[in-house]
């Protein structure tokens, strides 16, 4: 289901490239990559529900801002709203966009044949008897027009991996987007609940200043809950300005400035589903739905296709071959002629060398790359796994047990057994669980998102290693402070 | 001359003997000898000792021994309606049975240990062999779950006894192990009285919504009593006008003396758990300081019927489970708090800012099992007092009261709401100021 959709976003995404770029041979690029990943699969976790599509309208201008845009940034954002944002507005998508046009430009270059070489020349001989003479004489390079096949055949290998690397970046985009949004809801809900918590102090330094006011309590205890409010203070201007990174986050990824920017995004994270993770099928599905290792495999084709083209380049003796005629002034004579360049010296070693040693690394980085799949996918498993759990343990068990606890404080407050100040450090202890279930949560839904990611083909820059872990063997990937 | 012997000689001596009781106890000489006096069953016409909320220790006599049973046992105890514990006390009881014999009487006591953990039992200012003293190591080896041990000696002086464990003293105590002994004279001297109670102090940390009395703490008691009863569960001591009475007082408190003070009445302390005090350097008082380990046994005749206060001096041991958490809020503007807190716990309401009186009243929710702030109804108000609080009920006819009719007072004899008519003619100035 899911690669269906991502596969008409690209579909349509590229369909509108192409129009824009004028070329229309994007429209191959485009089923070509649509018919990639449908046979990929572009895996889920088991039981994961479908997301809604992501595809851009294929009338839009690729150049100017889709009239799409407006009328999504007027409603209040959700995580799918902001993900086909970003796949209508990101600006190094469609940079990728015409980078695959580049591609496109060379398999074309690499299929012209070589234009024909005309050589005139005039002699005026210094017998003065003797009439002006002319020679003139075409030359082609045959050697060219034997190995146009071979490289064609590379190039057109290097826009197959560029293609899949263009479809990887579609993906990228709207995982980029989706996090971003979540770490918006989730920050958010923070704010919210560290407001809070600074309304409980505040509220015990109303109570305390009340009561110092009467005589009834120390300075040092009207300072002591003083100081509680201040540092409170703090933590709600770290929390705001953690908000606000967050936003400028989903603008980057959406590709939004200006006016734009003044969305709003009131649903919290919703609470998390209930997941059945396939660990033996995922790691099967991760590596056939593997953009990156895909995108190697095509690189690899065309590097074995370099290292054919530079070794017939080095067999090859360098031939062309020409017409001439001469005119001595009385009739022309026609005659042909063929060069040989021997290849005695330079064979291309070189060239092959290098091609040949891009193809072992390319080799390597497949393997590299297969590890840090199932590796990312297992990482990504886990963390839902387990964030899953937590975040249904602080949902089904902390919270309400610490609501139950706020109702059995009051009660002892009621019964005089303790006073104000402990009721309201009880609600902020409800308070400080609200706000770890919102992280876990937030890292529960990240998790998940990086598990589609995966399934669907993509396994950098998913930010799951944790704390101080860096992203080695995750694809070199950024946002490494988004992964827990 | 002993009591028997001194009924024996007749009326008219007596009478003569009796009022010059009652003038020695300061009581009007008309009220002296008003109630006939009923001799009890003990030397001297001695009347049985009446243990409120408590029973006395069931005795079989046998070749000349008398012959009893106690059993350590977890109790579950209501201290008052709203206030039940897991306790630990003896024969079903807490505290245990009073233990009432005469002088000279030889006693055997099996005890038998149904606790998880050994025992003995300490006869506490009771003069016997050393190895019937019940110290665990000291005198003997302790008593083991499911073993019973007994015990033998002779009751050889008269007085107020109490008996406790001494084996992890601490723990057993705290949860309830104690009695009162009382051994009658075997020739009383001295004004026989008309009643006898005997009320065990006692003191006891049970947390709001808990339901076994912490044996760890050392401060902070919350539930205080007489007899394991808290007010309003205590029973009233019903008493004759003109009646001689004595209270045997014991203290087993973990911590805490307690300075036991009557209304409408003064006395004097004859015994201690040491012996009698000579007459000579017995004093009115109208409170007695109970030390913890200690007896004080007071006697008096009161002249003013009514329902009058008997409780410990101590304010907070005449709460029930008052936290010590709680601030200050006499005198703060509960609105200045509310509109703050409550935006966050909407249940929440300020308390106290005006004084605790009163708190009985409001009927807040408060933890299960759990008994803060609970007084007892009156015939006007709410009683706000709980712990180690009861009521001496001192009646014309007292047999006749079952101790839960309130004191019908003659008319005008109860201070009420003044009338500014005669404030004015009094020369008081309602509206004065300082």
């Amino acid at each position: 289901m899911k690669s269906s959709l991502w596969s008409g976003g690209l579909s349509a995404l590229l369909v509108a490239f192409s129009a824009g770029c004028g070329g229309g041979a994007l429209d191959t690029d485009v089923r070509d990559v649509n018919e990639f990943l449908a046979a990929h699969g572009a895996g889920r976790a088991s039981g994961a529900p479908a997301r809604p599509s992501v595809a851009l309208p294929s009338e839009e201008r690729w150049e100017e801002d889709p009239s799409e845009a407006p009328k999504i940034l007027a409603k209040p954002l959700h995580a799918e709203a902001a993900v086909r944002l970003s796949l209508l507005m990101n600006r190094d998508l469609r940079a990728s966009m015409y980078e695959l046009g580049i591609a496109r430009g060379r398999v074309v270059q690499a299929g012209l044949l070589p234009n024909p070489e005309i050589e005139v020349s005039l002699r005026a001989p210094q017998d003065p008897f003797q009439e002006l003479q002319a020679d003139i004489g075409i030359e082609y390079d045959i050697s060219r027009v034997i190995l146009m096949p071979l490289r064609k055949g590379a190039a057109e290998a290097e826009l197959a991996a560029e293609r899949v690397r263009v479809a990887g970046e579609v993906l990228d985009t709207a995982y980029r987007a989706r996090v971003a949004f979540y770490e918006v809801q989730a920050r958010q809900g923070v704010l919210d609940l560290r407001s809070r918590a600074l309304a409980a102090f505040q509220a015990g330094f109303a109570a305390a200043e009340e009561l110092h006011r009467v005589g009834n309590l120390p300075d040092v205890d009207l300072a002591t809950q003083r100081a509680a409010v201040e540092a409170a203070r703090i933590e709600v201007a770290e929390a705001e300005n953690t908000l606000l990174d967050a936003r400028e986050r989903l603008n980057l990824a959406i590709g939004l400035s200006g006016e734009k920017t003044s969305w709003t995004a009131p649903d919290p994270l919703p609470p998390p589903e209930v997941d059945t993770i396939d660990a033996a099928g995922g790691e099967k599905k991760a590596l056939a739905a593997s953009l990156e290792l895909a995108e190697i495999a095509g690189r690899m084709q065309a590097a074995g296709k370099r290292v054919g083209m530079h070794r017939a380049e080095g067999r090859l003796p360098h031939l062309s071959g020409g017409f001439h005629g001469e005119n001595d002034g009385r009739a022309w004579e026609i005659g042909g002629h063929v060069t040989v360049g021997l290849p005695i010296f330079d064979r291309a070693q070189g060239r092959v060398i290098s091609a040949q040693s891009e193809l072992g690394a390319l080799r390597e980085r497949y393997v590299a790359t297969a590890t840090a799949v199932r590796a990312n996918l297992r990482m990504a498993q886990n963390r839902v796994e387990s964030a899953g759990r937590r975040a249904r343990h602080y949902r089904d068990a902390l919270l309400p047990a610490r609501e139950k606890a706020l109702a059995e404080t009051l009660l002892q407050y009621n019964a005089m057994q303790v006073g104000v100040f402990q009721v309201l450090e009880t609600q902020r202890r409800l308070t400080e669980a609200g706000i770890a279930y919102t992280e876990t949560l937030l890292e529960y839904w990240k998790a998940r998102a990086a598990l589609d990611q995966v399934l669907a083909g993509r396994h950098r820059a998913l930010g799951l290693a944790p704390p101080g872990v860096g992203s080695a063997g995750m694809g070199g990937g950024a946002e490494s402070s988004a992964g827990h | 001359m002993d009591r028997r012997d001194f009924v024996k000689i007749g009326a008219a001596i007596g009478g003569a003997l009796v009022a010059s009781e009652a003038l020695a106890q300061g009581a009007p000489e008309k009220n002296a000898g008003k109630r006939a006096r009923r001799p009890g069953p003990f030397p001297g016409g001695q009347p049985a000792v009446v243990t409120p909320n408590g029973a006395t220790l069931k005795l079989v006599e046998k070749d000349g021994v008398k012959i009893g049973h106690l059993v350590a046992m977890p109790v579950k105890h209501t201290f008052t309606p709203g206030l039940e514990a897991e306790c630990w006390g003896y024969n079903g009881r807490v505290h245990g049975p009073t233990i009432e014999v005469v002088e000279g009487d030889r006693v055997r006591f099996y005890v038998t240990n149904r606790l998880p953990e050994p025992t003995t039992v300490h006869w506490h200012g009771v003069i016997l062999p050393c190895g019937m003293d019940g110290v665990a190591g000291l005198t003997q080896k302790p008593i083991e779950p499911k073993d019973t041990h007994v015990y033998e000696f002779t009751f050889s002086k008269a007085g107020t006894f109490m008996y406790h464990p001494h084996y992890d003293e601490m723990t057993q105590m705290a949860l309830g192990m104690v009695g009162m002994i009382v051994v009658h004279p075997k020739n009383p001297r001295g004004p026989r009285v008309d009643r006898d109670f005997a009320l065990v102090t006692h003191e006891w940390a049970i947390r709001a919504g808990a339901r076994r009395p912490d044996p760890n703490e050392m401060k902070d008691f919350n539930v205080l009593t007489f007899n394991a009863k808290a007010y309003p569960g205590t029973e009233p001591l019903v008493v004759g006008k003109g009646e001689r009475v004595r209270i045997r007082l014991g203290n087993l408190s973990a911590m805490d003396h307690h300075p036991i003070h009557i209304h409408g009445l003064a006395f004097e302390t004859t015994w201690t758990d040491g012996g009698e005090i000579p007459v000579t350097a017995r004093h009115p008082d109208t409170t007695v300081l109970v030390p913890t380990g200690s007896v004080r046994v007071i006697e008096f005749v009161p002249t003013e019927s009514g329902d009058w206060a008997m409780h410990c001096h101590m304010t907070h041991h005449i709460m029930n489970q008052m936290g010590h958490g709680f601030p200050v809020m006499v005198g703060a503007n509960a609105a200045a708090i509310d509109k703050r807190v409550q935006a966050l716990v909407p249940d929440y309401m300020t308390m106290g800012q005006a004084g605790m009186g009163g708190m009985d009243d409001m009927k807040m929710p408060v933890p299960k099992n759990s008994i803060p702030m609970r007084g007892g109804k009156g015939p006007f108000s709410t009683i706000d007092m709980g712990g180690m609080f009861t009521i001496l009920k001192v009646r014309d006819d007292p047999d006749a009261e079952d101790g839960k009719g309130w004191y019908a007072h003659p008319k005008g004899t109860v201070a009420d709401k003044a009338d500014s008519t005669k404030m004015k003619a009094d020369g008081i100035d309602p509206d004065v100021t300082f």
